[in-house]
């Protein structure tokens, strides 16, 4: 029988699950990933979590605890870095220790580092320990590597193409409303932990298509065009984030056909407080696009959140009917 | 002679709901404040009923509108005709009566924002974030500590001889520092001077961060009564405030403003329940669905034991439904 690995549906699942998956299942085993973020995930990680930890954080302890009895064997991997030069958040790299002292009766946890700061190549390495436990055959782990690679070239290239996650894990068509007003093309700024997990942001996404608007995501933008804004900044980017948000509003407030920009932010957030200010600044400081910050942690009253995103809404509509000389706020 | 067209503004606010009726010139007829004490749903029915004794056989509502944290709620009990949000709301109000404001200060119960206008139309906001230390409700809270009752509040701080510093930042400190002060033998009048500058300077660092606060600038919500809170705003701006005659009602009166936009590009006949509905009686019941892990809590609101609303519902289902057997 082959052997289940459980994947939790969180952090840099969004990021990273088609290429996890078509790996471990290239090497024989069966993946399994945690269900949806629910009131009662949110609850169970809040519960089991050390209270210091940020809200992603603790929403993964969630994830791990759906995942426990169903499964062989846990991946969590140690992430140190992704990109050259470049960290993300320490949490990520102490991941596997919190989760392992936190949690009891967990079972076998697959804790490989990931660490690209040298160079892309230790991918590969990274890929042997952790296919190891499957397959002693690196030949055969090479190969479903490379598979894997393809796979998650294809998924950024999905992406970029502006489908959302959840339209292509899921596969779900996306549902494009009729409506009379004009579209409004809103950029969302946010760790895709947060962007993504439409339990965590209370259905943002969504909202926003409802409000007739076409979403923006730093996904959507080529590497290209965010590195050739970032290299203009007095000082590199210390995060793979950081450089990849500050480059992308960087090109946004260049561009003539944006209507808003949106940051998403989990309350505690190191890397987003400053990611978040420094965008903040340089959109207000060069532009005219109305910028919102949403703070998110683990509120369920959504009420703060609506009143939030209705007000924006309305404020770029006045706006654009101003300039049109149609009546105001209807 | 013939009843002239009216317009009803209703605001639900975590402290206050106030209910507003203006005429075809936007001229306020009739103004309520009242305390929401935790039951939107009797505020509304006792703010209606008043309401409708006092100027039901003069006026013809032609059209509805609400705003504030209750806004849904009080959209359903009242049949609004637009549901809109509390910085649309605010905004509409105060351009209305100071045209060409710039600033609009607004402190409320549970929440207080800032609204930038430029040109006439909203240019930026921001609402408070993570605490409400600069809020009406912690001011209540420290008025019933200090036996002062919250209308006089303001003029204790305008008494003050010297300045107290009172730690602002979180609701939580302010009131320890407070208790320290007072305990060091601090006069009264001080530390309440201490507080609304405090108060003000939480709100500049927290909402007003970054943010250019131009003349003309009003001052609005609940808050706006206390004199020493605006003073404050003065000292620390160096610009003049102003207080619009109904600062406590401008979510409400914004709300009707729209209504009456809303109704002018409208054939449709208002949605409004009428004076009478306050006869029916009303009902919220709370169910927590366990269909699925979410179980959300999921609201029903009832009208003479008929669902005739539900949300809090995050896959639509229960909304839904409602929204089915309306039709049906």
């Amino acid at each position: 029988m082959s052997i289940t690995i459980g994947i939790p549906r969180s952090l840099y699942y969004y990021k990273f699950y088609p290429l996890w998956n078509t790996f471990f299942e290239e090497l024989g085993a069966k993946v399994v990933v945690s269900d949806h973020t629910s009131k009662y995930i949110l609850d169970q990680g809040v519960k089991s979590c050390v209270d210091e930890a940020c809200l992603p954080v603790k929403i993964f302890h969630g994830h791990v605890l759906n995942l426990k009895d169903r499964v062989d064997c846990l991946f969590i991997p140690r992430f140190t870095s992704i990109s050259k030069n470049e960290y993300i958040c320490p949490k990520f790299g102490g991941l596997p220790d919190v989760v392992r002292n936190t949690l009891s009766g967990l079972p076998a946890v697959i804790d490989t580092e990931v660490n690209l700061r040298k160079s892309g190549k230790n991918a590969l390495l990274a890929a042997y320990d952790a296919g190891k436990h499957f397959c002693a055959d690196k030949r055969h782990i090479r190969k479903a590597f490379d598979k894997a690679v393809m796979c998650y070239r294809q998924y950024k290239k999905q992406l970029m193409d502006g489908k959302l996650p959840g339209d292509i894990f899921d596969k779900k068509a996306p549902k494009s409303k009729a409506h009379g007003a004009k579209p409004l093309n809103i950029a969302v700024i946010g760790h895709e932990y947060n962007l993504y997990d439409r339990y965590v942001n209370m259905n943002l996404l969504q909202k926003l298509k409802s409000s007739v608007a076409n979403i923006i995501t730093v996904d959507m933008l080529s590497e290209e065009l965010i590195n050739e804004k970032t290299r203009q900044l007095p000082k590199r980017m210390f995060w793979n984030f950081g450089r990849r948000a500050v480059g992308a509003a960087l090109h946004l407030l260049e561009r003539k056909d944006i209507d808003g920009v949106i940051f998403i932010m989990s309350f505690g957030c190191g890397v987003d407080s400053f990611v978040c200010d420094l965008v903040e600044r340089r959109i207000r400081r060069e532009s005219m696009i109305p910028f919102l910050v949403l703070t998110i942690d683990e509120h369920s009253g959504e009420a703060g959140m609506d009143t939030r995103l209705e007000a924006f809404i309305d404020m770029i509509r006045w706006r654009c009917s101003c300039e049109n000389n149609l009546p105001a706020y209807g | 002679m013939e009843k002239q067209w009216h317009y009803l503004g209703v605001d639900v606010g975590s402290v206050s709901t106030n209910l507003v009726i203006i005429d075809e010139s936007d001229r306020v007829i009739e103004k309520l404040y009242l305390r929401t004490g935790g039951q939107p749903i009797s505020a509304m029915r006792e703010g209606l009923k008043m309401l409708s004794e006092r100027v039901g056989s003069k006026v013809r509502i032609k059209g509805a509108g609400a705003t504030g944290s209750g806004r849904q709620l009080a959209g359903v009990i009242i049949g609004a005709d637009v549901v809109k949000n509390e910085i649309t709301a605010h905004a509409v109000a105060a351009q209305k009566v100071v045209p060409g404001v710039k600033t609009i200060l607004e402190i409320g119960g549970q929440d207080s924002k800032i609204i930038i206008l430029r040109n006439g139309i909203v240019y930026d906001f921001a609402m408070n974030t993570v605490c409400a230390a600069g809020t009406g409700s912690f001011l209540d809270r420290q008025a019933a500590r200090l036996n002062i009752p919250i209308s006089e509040f303001g003029s204790y701080a305008l008494k003050a001889t010297s300045s107290v510093r009172i730690a602002g930042r979180c609701a939580v400190f302010a009131e320890s520092d407070m208790i320290h002060k007072q305990q060091t033998g601090h006069s009264l009048e001080d530390i309440i001077n201490g507080l609304c500058e405090a108060l003000v300077r939480n709100y500049l660092n927290n909402l007003a961060k970054s943010k250019d606060i131009e003349e003309p600038i009003v001052f609005q919500g609940g808050v706006a009564a206390n004199i020493g809170i605006a003073a404050a705003f003065e000292r620390a701006l160096g610009k003049k405030i102003i207080i619009p005659g109904y600062y406590d009602v401008m979510g409400a009166y914004g709300a009707a403003l729209i209504a009456k936009e809303k109704m002018a590009s409208s054939n449709s006949p208002s949605a409004f329940c009428g004076f009478q509905a306050i006869e029916n009686e009303y009902r919220a019941k709370s169910i927590e669905c366990h269909d699925c892990s979410n179980q959300c809590e999921v609201i029903e609101i009832l009208s003479n034991g008929e669902p005739i609303a539900r949300w809090g519902d995050r896959c639509g289902k229960w909304s839904e439904l409602a929204r089915n057997s309306e039709v049906g």
